[in-house]
């Protein structure tokens, strides 16, 4: 039946142009190999095997793909990887924002996520600031307003320095002259146990983390770190409608593939990703997880990660990091 | 508290159905049988089986996957006892005296030890968690940095009492544990350090990497020296030696206590890896223990207490996911995602809202710790019997398995080359007579120290006070004092009865 | 294993943690020790950079006046040449396994262990060294899906 279908192409291709139509029937054969940053459990990690879970269900995926855990240095590992996997059609990754960031600030790097094939952009992840429920801050103006009052005496949790929250919070701080500290936790679940216990004022957390601590009313959100305002939390306002007019700084999660991967591979995976955004659920993961479903082609996601870098860029050394690339 | 009680009665209806109660047992199993396996933890070994739940109902799904949490935990220190080849990071302190009890013959007790303190202080700590989630979750929250670093301070200063002939040498150890721990990238800078400009150390240097060469590497090199010829170890015969004696169960009394209690506490904090209650354990365990000179030679106490503090610390880490939907580790980062994915909404209001999946899983706790305990000790001769394999296909089993493990951390052959570092580095390291476990130590707890602090202080804004006028993190300070203390007291104790046990 | 100080142990291995102390000490002052809002990243380095030193120097000087501890039993040398030797089989497997792959490394080294050491006869060293890394393929790549190292040259 299937060789009968290929048989069937090929002759209809021999009339036509040979080339394109041979493309579209190239099929990965045997298991993919998807890496991701994190170790199991980790952001990343938990997301592709949710998502790789979805698309099974649904029957997009065609073949077994199996998630591979390249930890270490952030991205670094997993990068490194992919670079020495130059030309492999078997192998994909899930980047997330931190390749980008990384690849800026470590001059130990041998590859960076511009070597790689870039395949599909598949979300953005809005953000929220949130603050205890019997915080005294109403909305992000007081919290802003308070650390201006009080310079360095209010704190955020967060992450590394170079992580989305921390960029967020320098282009807040030069937006308002307001100043406030910083302290970076390496998990999540640790950035919000410190904002329960009201060790820290303020965080910028992931809706998912945050939706059922708002609802059970230990939480509130002031503000949304989205262009506009996600389903999930129709009364939060976003940056730019609190008052702050400051870049979006968005965070982007998607598929990329090694350095020099094939162009009917590229076309594949890229078709594979662009059937995934639609089907059921995949979609109602991205629901459930406050996800903001963000299809991209190849094309538009190379031009996107070069643009972000070069936003970022700007950023971390107005911020004052060193940036070696 | 009555609301628990009722709850776990519907909880065990949910739990004791058939297929449900299957899905159990099939977990624990599963989870057992690749926990054996080094390298593949309690974490990984969740992630791979995943996909099997997820063609089952929600409830048997989760449960399954708890089974496989538990199992996994379980068999972690099987290779622990029997190979000095840690299976995962927190069976490392179960190497210690649970190895040495194996080359005395008595590795099916000591494989029965670690599975009876298992099921104490697991069950233990379900027990808790259904009596006293909600308060002990809002009671976690006031731990944050200063009290950690308290908490770390305990757990440096238990070096004293790990150390061998020389104090001196102990102290070295545990500062080449905490160089190596800095290795990589400082998380408040991005700056890197001591990564002599190779990028794969940039992550740091793997814990199990270290674990493995210095434990499992270096014995097999020193077996292999001291010309071991046709058995690593002594196998029990007869079902007796299978099983602990009296004496060594009534020995381990205090163990289960201390392991529960240690345990469940620091897993539920959010943050604190489970090698540190397992440490933690055994250190309180030496402190408090009239016959320190046994530790380290094969006292049976000394593998009880980290035993059953890795297992209390499972069920420590179920409270802050179940009650506020924060994972505390990698494990439960997992099931958090699998919730979710399965249409729940893991949050305080998780219990309210599906009491069938909460009170479910509560119970197939304590089904999931007789299934292991049942499963395990039948079990303990047949794992023996590795012992049986001759010793020329043994040692390079073992150094497979270990490259295995180190390879698949990264995917880069950096790993192996640093396991093999590791290996020389253990193995002189006994030669030269400098302990091993404070090098460990340092390296699991330096990390978290040193964030800690830095941490408070940026909280603080500078001012050192933050970490003594805490009311928590003082208590931990005045701890770490005593232990401190306690081998003076020890020795006028010892110079008053003037006995001199010579080991 | 038998606990024993070598001759000079302690003053060797002394003398290499000083150095190790030194370097910690030296290179903690690249960078931040104490900035405005707490320690730097030079901070902890520097503090066990100095104690690391100090005592190290201390057990150079005890090894020097002190001589080597009386010792329990003689060194066993000719036992760590073999340590050694099968350490350093162990290190060779590492490029073996870059160009032909961690099956036929671990082949080797099975068969190393079965002719050299435990002296076994040819037939059955070779049946053992073929059926294991047999069943490691079977284990971690097939059933568990955990990826081996595969050669550069052999693709397996």
């Amino acid at each position: 039946m299937k060789l009968k279908h290929v048989v069937a192409l090929t002759s209809i291709a021999l009339a036509g142009t040979f080339a394109v139509s041979a493309q579209a029937e190239w099929k990965p054969s045997g298991q993919v190999n998807v890496v991701v940053h994190t170790g199991p459990g980790g952001g990343t990690d938990a997301f592709g095997r949710a998502i790789l879970t979805a698309l099974e269900k649904d029957k997009v995926l065609e073949n077994t793909y199996i998630v591979q855990n390249k930890t270490g240095g952030g991205s670094t590992a997993a990068v490194n990887y992919l670079g020495e996997k130059a030309g492999d059609t078997n192998t994909i990754a899930i980047y997330s924002s931190v390749w980008v960031t990384d690849s800026l600030v470590q001059a130990e790097a041998k590859s960076t996520i511009l070597d790689l094939t870039p395949i599909a952009n598949l979300v953005l992840e809005p953000a929220l600031f949130a603050v205890k429920a019997d915080s005294p801050y109403k909305t992000l103006k007081d919290f802003t307003d308070a650390a201006k009052a009080n310079p360095g005496k209010l704190k955020q949790s967060g992450g590394s320095v170079t992580a989305r929250d921390a960029v967020v919070r320098n282009v807040l701080m030069k937006n308002t002259g307001a100043d406030w500290a910083f302290v970076s936790f390496p998990s999540g679940g640790e950035r919000v146990s410190a904002l329960l216990g009201g060790h820290v004022d303020i965080m910028m957390i992931e809706p998912s983390e945050a939706g059922e601590l708002i609802r059970a009313g230990r939480l509130r959100a002031l503000a949304q770190v989205a262009d506009a305002r996600i389903p999930g939390f129709p009364d939060v306002p976003t940056l730019k409608e609190a008052g702050f007019d400051v870049p979006n700084v968005p965070q982007a999660r998607g598929i990329v593939g090694p350095p020099n991967m094939p162009a009917d591979a590229v076309k594949y995976y890229e078709a594979l990703f662009a059937k995934a955004a639609k089907s059921e659920g995949y979609t109602k993961y991205l629901a459930d997880t406050q996800l903001d479903n963000k299809y991209m082609d190849s094309k538009t996601l190379g031009a996107f990660i070069k643009e972000y870098q070069g936003n970022l860029r700007t950023i971390l050394t107005g911020a004052g990091v060193k940036v070696v690339r | 508290m009555l609301d628990g009680v009722y709850g776990l009665i519907h909880g065990f209806s949910v739990a004791l159905q058939p297929s449900v109660l299957l899905w159990c047992v099939v977990g624990c199993f599963l989870g057992t049988i690749i926990g054996i396996l080094p390298g593949l933890g309690p974490a990984a070994t969740i992630a791979i089986l995943l996909p099997l739940t997820f063609n089952m109902d929600p409830t048997g799904g989760i449960i399954m996957l708890a089974g496989i949490y538990y199992g996994a935990k379980y068999g972690g220190s099987t290779t622990s006892i029997l190979l000095n080849m840690p299976g995962e990071a927190s069976s490392v302190a179960s190497c210690i005296d649970g190895y040495q009890m194996a080359r005395k013959g008595r590795a099916g007790a000591a494989l029965g030890i670690a599975a009876i303190a298992s099921f104490v202080a697991g069950t233990f700590g379900i027990v808790i968690l259904t009596l006293l989630a909600p308060p002990l979750a809002e009671f976690a929250l006031r731990f944050s940095s200063p009290e950690f670093f308290a908490l770390m301070v305990v757990g440096l200063s238990l070096v004293v009492l790990l150390a061998g002939d020389s104090k001196l040498k102990s102290l070295l150890s545990l500062i080449v544990g905490l160089w190596l721990t800095s290795i990589g990238t400082d998380l408040f800078t991005g700056q890197s350090r001591f990564t002599f400009g190779y990028s794969e150390l940039v992550g740091g240097v793997e814990f199990m990497v270290i674990a493995v060469g210095v434990y499992a590497i270096a014995e097999v090199m020193s077996s292999v020296a001291a010309g071991e010829k046709t058995q690593l170890l002594p196998v029990p015969r007869g079902l007796r030696n299978y099983l602990p004696s009296r004496e060594e169960l009534k020995a381990c009394r205090f163990a289960f206590v201390n392991g529960s209690i240690v345990g469940f506490f620091i897993g539920m904090l959010p943050g604190a890896a489970s090698s540190v209650s397992s440490f933690v354990a055994y250190g309180i365990e030496k402190a408090v223990s009239k016959r320190k000179e046994l530790f380290g030679k094969g006292a049976p106490e000394g593998l009880a207490a980290p035993e059953g503090a890795n297992n209390a610390d499972s069920s420590g880490a179920m409270l802050p996911l179940l009650t506020f939907g924060i994972p505390a580790g990698g494990s439960t980062a997992i099931m958090l995602s699998a919730l979710i994915l399965w249409g729940f909404r893991p949050g305080p209001l998780l219990i309210v809202e599906s009491p069938d999946l909460f009170w479910g899983l509560v119970a197939s706790m304590y089904i999931g710790n007789v299934v292991l305990l049942i499963m395990n000790l039948p079990l303990v001769p047949l794992f023996a019997q590795i012992l049986r394999i001759p010793l020329g296909l043994l040692f390079p089993m073992i150094l497979g398995v270990s490259i295995v493990g180190a390879y698949a951390v990264s995917g880069n052959l950096f790993d192996v080359t640093s396991l093999a570092f590791f290996g020389v580095l253990g193995y002189v390291m006994v030669l030269l007579g400098f302990p091993t476990a404070p090098l460990i130590l340092g390296f699991v707890l330096g990390d978290s120290m040193e964030r800690a602090l830095r941490q408070s202080l940026s909280m603080s804004g500078g001012d050192p006070m933050i970490l003594i006028d805490r009311p928590i993190a003082a208590t931990f300070l005045v701890i770490a004092l005593l232990i401190l203390l306690s081998p003076l007291v020890g020795r006028l104790r010892r110079a008053r009865s003037d006995v001199v046990t010579a080991p | 294993m038998k606990r024993s100080n070598l001759f000079g142990g302690d003053v060797i291995s002394g003398a290499l943690l000083a150095a190790l102390g030194a370097y910690i000490t030296l290179a903690s002052d690249q960078w931040t020790i104490m900035a405005h809002d707490g320690p730097g990243p030079g901070f902890f380095p520097l503090i066990y950079g100095v104690i690391l030193l100090v005592g190290s120097l201390a057990l150079v000087l005890m090894g020097l006046f002190k001589g080597p501890a009386p010792r329990e039993e003689p060194l066993d040398w000719a036992g760590i040449r073999k340590a050694l030797g099968i350490w350093l089989v162990f290190a060779l497997m590492i490029p073996v396994m870059k160009y032909f792959g961690f099956l036929i490394a671990l082949a080797i080294l099975i068969f190393f262990f079965l002719r050299a050491i435990y002296p076994w006869r040819l037939v059955p060293s070779i049946i053992a060294s073929v059926l294991t890394p047999i069943g490691f393929f079977i284990i971690f790549p097939t059933l568990l899906h955990v990826e081996l190292p595969v050669g550069a040259w052999t693709g397996f």
